[in-house]
């Protein structure tokens, strides 16, 4: 067994680290409270350009090829730095994948690229709805056909990089009157198109530099060639894709943990109370134990899912996993790092308190830690009946 | 043309640094290693240079070194090196200026290199001396501590930091060998799918004994941290007395009140 990276990992994963310390770092507190993106469209662009857009997108379309390993400590190092870069980075990313995956070769040449080469901003996943969060086969929007068109009505919420992005992948029922499921299709659909209104913007806990906005379809009227994949195939689609995603977002959830326990740890070494270093202290040295154990024991479980994808296995429960224990691992690391710095972690004279905010949505979207939890349980359980 | 560009892998600044057992090296537990910061000012202007003339032109470089330094090589393959020579190496750290030089030398003697460009110095042993001993070794034109770079037809103009904020401009005929100072230039990130066409670049293997015919002529006796220096002075007692003795002390100890 080997559990180092490549060297053209170990080279992606230090690019990554360079750029987020020399870049990323220094604006992130500023990004945070600005409402101003025109830097994080500047960050995103040489992102682009170095290459960390497609990382698990064949090089025909502009991608790097570098697989998912690489995609997985990418995320990490940039997510250490700023989660807002981390969050558009690995959305772009799976949006490419699903293109790649389903799309026609028409499809993946007009998109791709424009993703990977930065073009576009960002690519936009639009599956969520008011009423099907956790549940997206109650979706209500729907694309009906006219003529060799499909007009879409509906709205969705909590569409990530929507203001920016340059195509949006788009679930819609086909088929109301099919079971649950399965009258859905999928739909590419490029930002500007009439009809297509970007929403008002979530007023976020967190991540706020990635806007976050409701999209709504005012009979927006598409090509038929504008659909992906097959007709009614669509919520087959949107579970493949999203077990990809729980990587990234693990993967984020994990750099932003990484980042927190860092800044207590070095805090505890240098703040002095009852005449010695914090440190000394049992009661942190625990803190700095359990934080550190839970987040290597993540990186480990993100590996193994992200070595199993990249390899072509079975990995949907190990993806759920890792998702599962690196968001809350980093949850709870957020939460002990405040803990160590006491009221200044409250502060907003340290980024713990960003760490906080920005690690608390990782339990939540691309699946709850609940429906996580749902699909460990329902792969164990396969097997058994 | 031909370009060689020579790099080293020092240990990354923010380790921990321990000497070994010996007392001679560090201790490579758990220590992380990277590009020598100075050496990557001197990889970025050889790929501007071979940018600049394109095709034709052949940029190589060299490591001295275990297998770890292939990750250093791939860096420099992966920012626009053509292809690379790793000579292979357990003992390069035990090495001194004079051998690394005469190997590298030993090397570059019948492959008709017209500029070679070094680090300035290395961030861990920092004698500042290889570059300027291969020049030496292979008859080569030499300036060092460069801070700005240019060539044309055959010529090189280097800028130089001298002390005082003087710069210095030197013109060189190639075959020439320079060492790079930092503030040359702002090295690249090398992008993803250049790391990963890397893994196509070739990398020249050849054990070290094919090359080395020279004995050291300097050996490391020692190395160690400084001796730690006493703690502090904490004063107490009543506001009035503790001036009077900071005072004292700074009369005393410093030149702060003379």
């Amino acid at each position: 067994m080997f559990l180092d990276l490549t060297e053209e990992q170990k080279l992606i994963q230090d690019t990554a680290r360079d750029f987020a310390k020399a870049e990323l770092e220094p604006m992130a507190a500023e990004l945070d409270q600005s409402d101003d993106r025109t830097p994080l469209m500047i960050n995103l662009k040489k992102l682009a350009e170095l290459g960390f857009m497609g990382l698990n997108v064949k090089e025909q379309y502009g991608g790097t090829e570098a697989g998912v390993v690489a995609f997985s400590v990418a995320i990490t190092e940039i997510a250490r730095a700023c989660a807002s870069t981390a969050v558009t980075l690995s959305v772009n990313n799976m949006v490419c994948e699903v293109i790649q995956a389903v799309g026609n070769e028409e499809q993946k040449m007009a998109y791709i690229p424009k993703i990977c080469s930065g073009e576009y901003a960002a690519g936009g996943f639009g599956l969520t709805e008011s009423g099907a969060g956790s549940d997206p086969s109650g979706m209500s929007t729907q694309a009906v056909k006219d003529g060799d068109d499909y007009i879409l009505n509906g709205s969705k919420i909590f569409i990530t990089s929507a203001p920016y992005a340059g195509v949006f992948v788009v679930w819609a029922v086909t088929d109301k009157d099919a079971p649950k499921g399965k009258g859905i299709s999928c739909f590419l659909i490029e930002g500007g198109t009439p009809g297509l209104i970007i929403g008002k913007e979530e007023h976020k806990m967190g991540q706020h530099a990635s806007a976050t906005n409701e999209l709504i379809f005012d009979n927006c009227r598409v090509p038929a060639s504008a659909m992906m994949g097959r007709l009614n195939d669509g919520f087959r689609i949107a579970v493949a894709e999203l077990t990809g995603g729980r990587i990234g977002i693990g993967s984020l959830a994990l750099g932003v943990g990484l980042a927190a326990m860092d800044c207590a740890t070095r805090y505890s070494t240098e703040r002095v109370q009852f005449g010695q270093k914090i440190s000394n202290f049992q009661a942190l040295q625990w803190m700095m134990a359990d934080g550190y154990t839970e987040l290597e024991a993540s990186r480990l479980l993100l590996m193994s899912a992200a070595w199993r994808k990249e390899n072509g296995k079975g990995f949907a429960k190990e993806a759920s996993m890792a998702k599962l224990f690196a968001t809350e691992s980093a949850n709870r690391a957020c939460y002990s790092a405040m803990q160590m710095l006491g009221g200044y972690g409250y502060t907003r004279d340290y980024p713990i308190e960003r760490y906080t905010r920005d690690a608390r949505i990782t339990s939540i979207y691309e699946g709850t830690s609940e429906i996580q939890r749902l699909i460990i349980a329902r792969e164990i359980l396969r097997n058994l009946t | 043309m031909k370009l060689l560009v020579c790099i080293k892998q020092v240990p990354d600044l923010e380790s921990r640094f321990k000497p070994d057992a010996a007392g001679v090296w560090y201790n490579e537990t758990d220590l992380a290693f990277r590009m020598n910061e100075y050496d990557e000012y001197a990889v970025e202007q050889a790929v501007q240079l071979r940018e600049k003339l394109g095709e034709g032109t052949e940029l190589t470089v060299l490591s001295i070194g275990p297998d770890r330094v292939v990750e250093a090589i791939k860096k420099s393959l992966a920012m626009g090196c053509d292809n690379a020579a790793h000579i292979q190496d357990q003992a390069a750290s035990a090495k001194d200026p004079w051998q690394i030089a005469s190997i590298i030398a030993a090397y570059a003697k019948d492959k008709a290199f017209d500029i070679i460009f070094t680090g300035m110095q290395s961030q861990d042993r920092g004698s500042a001396q290889v570059g300027v001993t291969i020049a030496e070794q292979l008859g080569f034109a030499c300036t060092t501590t460069i801070v700005g770079f240019d060539y044309v037809d055959g010529t090189i103009t280097a800028k130089r930091e001298l002390e005082g904020g003087i710069k210095g401009v030197v013109k060189l005929k190639t075959p020439a060998l320079v060492t790079c100072q930092l503030g040359l230039n702002v090295p690249r990130y090398p992008t993803l799918p250049n790391i990963m066409k890397a893994k196509k670049k070739e990398i020249v293997a050849i054990p070290v004994a094919d090359l080395l015919t020279e004995e050291s002529l300097t050996t490391t006796a020692s190395f160690h941290p400084p001796a730690k220096k006493g703690g502090g002075i904490v004063l107490e007692g009543d506001v009035a007395d503790l001036v009077e003795k900071v005072i004292a002390i700074l009369k005393d100890k410093t030149t702060v009140l003379r």
